[in-house]
């Protein structure tokens, strides 16, 4: 399974941490389209705490978390 | 007594209090963030803050920029929250430079901090912070808002930055919503952080994005690592 954990926004009308089947995802991209999030609206993404591109492939047991923006001050 | 509380706490005591006297700080932005840092190390006696802003007051700040109100729109951010500070607390030295922060200024608005901490409302700027803090080796302390969400990160020399997260690609759109109290959960917590580092207490949130979910109630801890392909890092080696 991977573990896919959402922070700010991308909360809003989706599930703050879910556990994907590995199988059926190559890459990150994969992730971030099946979720229904714009990929050029995520900021940050982080497989085990280090950031790689959306093409990164994911693997069972990663951990992928996903930011959008949170700039403001 | 003005710091009798603080005094009687173990991690700060008469020592820790003289410490803080003698620390500067530099808080680059007086506006959401930057009201709740300045106004908690200013009372908490930080000896010298530095206090950066080029902006004027906007009656659109007061939803959260506490440290202005409505007789100050118009009037430059500093000079209104030096006004305010320095009626809360007149034993600290409250520096104000109102300029736009850039790649030409920012090491000699920096030099000599013992903390930085970040409180701007844009990636551009706070990508200029970090790379001028982590060339000249002074801590900074990161933070940001959207609505009801917002993070704080430590940043060293020797941990990750909002490069590594990949963050300096990022396109917020604009304006940012925020709420007051999401600022003010940030700032107090961007304020906590500073007081550990000029102190050397406690474990600093290096490494580590701590997120804040105001719709759920919740502080989440994300592990983060440096970036190979990091070009604030690799510009420094």
């Amino acid at each position: 399974m991977i573990e896919v954990r959402l922070f700010a926004t991308f909360r809003e009308g989706r599930d703050k941490v879910s556990f994907l089947d590995s199988r059926d995802f190559k890459s990150a991209g994969d992730i971030i389209d099946h979720l229904k999030i714009q990929r050029n609206e995520v900021a940050i993404l982080l497989i085990n705490g280090r950031y790689l591109a959306a093409d990164a492939p994911v693997n069972d047991g990663d951990i992928l978390a996903l930011f959008p923006p949170v700039g403001g001050g | 007594m003005r710091y009798e509380r603080q005094l009687l706490m173990p991690q700060i005591g008469q020592s820790g209090q003289k410490k803080l006297e003698q620390s500067t700080v530099t808080v680059i932005g007086a506006g959401g963030l930057g009201s709740p840092v300045l106004t908690y190390l200013t009372s908490a006696g930080v000896g010298t803050i530095r206090i950066i802003d080029c902006d004027i007051v906007s009656e659109s700040n007061l939803n959260r920029q506490f440290l202005h109100n409505s007789d100050d729109v118009g009037k430059l951010k500093v000079l209104s929250a030096k006004e305010k500070l320095s009626k809360l607390n007149p034993n600290v030295n409250l520096i104000t430079i109102s300029e736009k922060l850039d790649t030409d200024n920012v090491e000699g608005i920096v030099t000599g901090s013992d903390v930085v901490v970040d409180c701007v409302d844009n990636i551009t700027t706070r990508i200029i912070a970090a790379h001028a803090c982590m060339k000249l080796n002074i801590p900074l302390v990161e933070g940001g808002v959207c609505g009801f969400y917002g993070y704080v990160i430590d940043i060293g020399k020797d941990f990750p930055c909002l490069s590594c997260l990949g963050y300096d690609k990022a396109q917020p759109k604009t304006p940012v919503p925020v709420l007051g109290v999401t600022a003010g959960a940030i700032g107090c917590m961007q304020a906590n952080e500073c007081i550990k580092l000029l102190l050397g207490i406690g474990e600093p949130l290096y490494g580590r994005l701590m997120n804040y979910d105001g719709l759920s109630g919740t502080w989440e801890e994300v592990h983060v690592e440096i970036a190979d392909s990091c070009p604030v890092h690799s510009s420094i080696k």
